[in-house]
């Protein structure tokens, strides 16, 4: 593939990333139009316009931003390192032990803030990761798409229904829970987005250290180390990449699912397998998804808000049918 | 087991007939019939005596037949939930060992494959809009029938692949529960919260109306149950096979299928999304009476054994608060959905 169509790909999702991003500004209960919207973020001043901007309408884009990020190439990640095409953070179980590890975190140690939160929820996301892998490598055909899949969503529904449990048993944590309301961007101070930044940057800065490594990988381990790659750090750095990523996502937003599902497969339509582009087209797109979802959930049953988990959720499972359906992927 | 008539050459099996009727008994069902049967006598005698007062199992036995002092503790307080719980039970269990029957896959159940969740979604449109009480059931049955048919229709190709069938449900599954969060969200408060506990599968507050409910198209399809574990046998077999006895296989999984939603849905609207129940119960009976597919009659028991035991802890584990025992099953039917993946051979 060429890479001027590649570069030509890059710059539209670069445009419409901007374009979602002046949307998530300006759309809400309280419409403020795209130009007033330039022109606030240019000379805030005392207006309420201004005020829910720079209260929350940024902090929740910044977050939207990062999540999304952090998510797509979380995905493209997983995808890479199982050779699955249904792996995703949420559907591997990894998100799911990211948020026991939060509530963990929030009942067992009384954390209270987000800092202390983060390492809880990579440490979740680590065993919960671990744990599906482990579990799905030991069945009779191995780690393949569909059991690493099934074994991840049960994984899921027991980690989910052991987090209810909790909230249902202890009020003081649910409180703090409900606050930090699970697959949602509202309601966050501008510090979690300052605090998530630095592990979605070297998340990704990984991420893309090991992108050629993950090329080597896809044509097979002993080609990869014809190559001269050594296959076993190439997988533990992608490994550690794909799991602070979805960690520190879970940690600020609550388990949000596939955005890492849908974003790798659309971008490797776009520009090919190259995990480089693949990479950097998600990057673009992951946050624009997010945050279109986001978007929808703010304007579908007004007043009231939909979680962006939740839209993503619908937009997603026909796209999961869909890969499903497709013989070549799954053949168990 | 003598029974006086001559007994059938095959080991494990015994016929006897009661005036024109003649069944084929297996020993071995048989005895974990009677096994599961006594230990959900023993779990709902604990289930009564357990709660803010403490009645001992004599004295719950005697309560039950109408003396000493704890009558109205015993039969008018504990005893229609447990029925309740009893009933749903049952008839998880009895769609869960249908559905794998007929799907030959023993991850198959009711809230794996979307029933729960589309039952789940027709009820909360129910409760967010002026429609009565009274529509709930109706619309939570026809909600599981299209949850299913639509799995169904959407993981055929060239036939039904069981783990594609399986991830489809569960794609149908994420898909509707996410539409039911939505109209929860665009409700109004009280019906939102009302639909959110509903959904988290509980049978407090439940009597002996929701137990009329169910039980009444339990017994109507009694018969068709009975057909139903002969028929099932047949199905089990290669369909090829089962074509050569001239058995019409698509019609008759089609039937069985619809049977297994109606009575999953139908549980499902009384008491919400109870977890596993269905998928458990079934594998069970299977590995206690060591047949090749789920028995109905033991299903059925070993889902009201479990419904039962779960809705005690549920009850009383963290007293005051009750949890939902939908949240217990699910907590629990995790592990074994993981446990099953592991040993199974695809």
């Amino acid at each position: 593939m060429r890479t001027n169509r590649r570069l030509a790909v890059l710059a539209g999702s670069a445009v419409l990333l901007a374009a979602t991003v002046l949307l998530s500004l300006a759309a809400g209960s309280r419409g403020i139009a795209p130009g007033h919207v330039l022109q606030v973020l240019l000379r805030p001043d005392d207006s309420d316009a201004s005020a829910i901007l720079w209260s929350l309408r940024v902090p929740r884009t910044i977050i939207g931003i990062a999540v999304g990020a952090g998510l797509a190439t979380a995905g493209v990640l997983m995808q890479a390192l199982t050779r699955n095409p249904l792996a995703d953070p949420r559907i591997m179980g990894v998100s799911s032990g990211a948020s026991l590890g939060v509530v963990a975190a929030i009942n067992i140690f009384g954390m209270t803030t987000l800092p202390g939160y983060i390492w809880f929820g990579v440490a979740g996301a680590a065993l919960a990761g671990t744990f599906v892998y482990a579990l799905a490598a030991r069945t009779r055909d191995g780690a393949s798409p569909v059991t690493l899949a099934l074994a991840g969503t049960a994984l899921d529904a027991s980690l989910t229904g052991v987090v209810i449990g909790v909230l249902t048993v202890n009020v003081k944590t649910f409180d703090q829970y409900r606050f930090w309301a699970v697959g949602s961007l509202s309601g966050r101070p501008i510090e979690v987005a300052l605090w998530v930044l630095p592990f979605m940057v070297s998340g990704i800065v990984l991420a893309f250290g090991v992108a050629g490594g993950l090329d080597a990988i896809a044509l097979g381990d002993d080609v990869a180390r014809g190559l001269g790659r050594n296959v076993g750090r190439v997988r533990l750095t992608a490994a550690v990449a794909a799991i602070v990523l979805t960690g520190a996502a879970v940690a600020a937003a609550g388990p949000i699912g596939f955005v890492g599902l849908a974003l790798p497969h659309l971008a490797r339509g776009l520009v090919g397998a190259h995990h480089r582009w693949v990479m950097a087209v998600s990057l673009l797109l992951g946050p624009t998804l997010l945050l279109g979802a986001d978007v929808i959930g703010r304007v579908v049953v007004p007043p009231a808000e939909v979680r962006a988990g939740i839209i993503t959720a619908l937009v997603g499972a026909p796209f999961l049918i869909l890969l499903v359906r497709r013989g070549r992927t799954v053949t168990a | 087991m003598k029974t006086g008539v001559p007994s059938y050459p095959v080991a494990g099996r015994v016929v006897a007939s009661a005036g024109p009727l003649t069944f084929v008994l297996r020993r071995r069902a048989a005895a974990v019939f009677l096994l599961l049967l006594a230990l959900t006598a023993v779990a709902v005698v604990l289930s009564l005596g357990v709660g803010s007062t403490f009645v001992a199992p004599a004295d719950v036995v005697r309560a039950l037949a109408g003396d000493g002092p704890f009558t109205v503790v015993v039969q008018d307080l504990r005893l229609p939930r447990i029925v309740v719980a009893l009933t749903v039970g049952t008839l998880l269990g009895l769609s869960g060992a249908l559905l794998q029957a007929i799907s030959r896959n023993p991850l198959a159940s009711p809230d794996v494959i979307g029933v729960s969740q589309g039952a789940g979604f027709a009820a909360t449109v129910v409760m967010s809009t002026d429609l009565g009480a009274a529509w709930l059931g109706p619309f939570a049955l026809l909600g599981g029938l299209a949850a299913a048919t639509l799995v169904f229709t959407l993981s055929w190709r060239y036939g039904l692949a069981a783990r594609r069938f399986v991830l489809c449900g569960i794609a149908v599954a994420l898909a509707t529960k996410a539409l039911t969060e939505i109209f929860i969200v665009g409700a109004d408060a009280i019906d939102g919260q009302r639909a959110q506990i509903w959904l988290a599968g509980s049978v407090a507050g439940t009597g002996y109306p929701e137990a009329r409910i169910l039980l009444i198209p339990l017994l109507v399809l009694l018969p068709v149950l009975l057909w139903a574990g002969r028929a099932m046998d047949t199905t089990a077999l290669d369909d090829g096979v089962a074509r050569g006895l001239g058995v019409r296989v698509t019609q008759r999984r089609l039937l069985l299928g619809v049977v297994a939603v109606v009575l999953a849905a139908l549980a499902i609207s009384q008491a919400g999304a109870v977890d596993f129940v269905a998928l458990a119960a079934a594998q069970l009976a299977r590995r206690l009476v060591r047949a090749g597919r789920p028995p109905l009659a033991c299903s059925a028991v070993a889902g009201a054994l479990l419904t039962v035991v779960a809705d005690l802890i549920a009850r009383t584990a963290f007293a005051p608060v009750q949890l939902p025992v939908g949240v217990l099953t699910a907590v629990l039917g995790g592990p074994y959905l993981l446990w099953l993946l592991v040993r199974r051979t695809p």
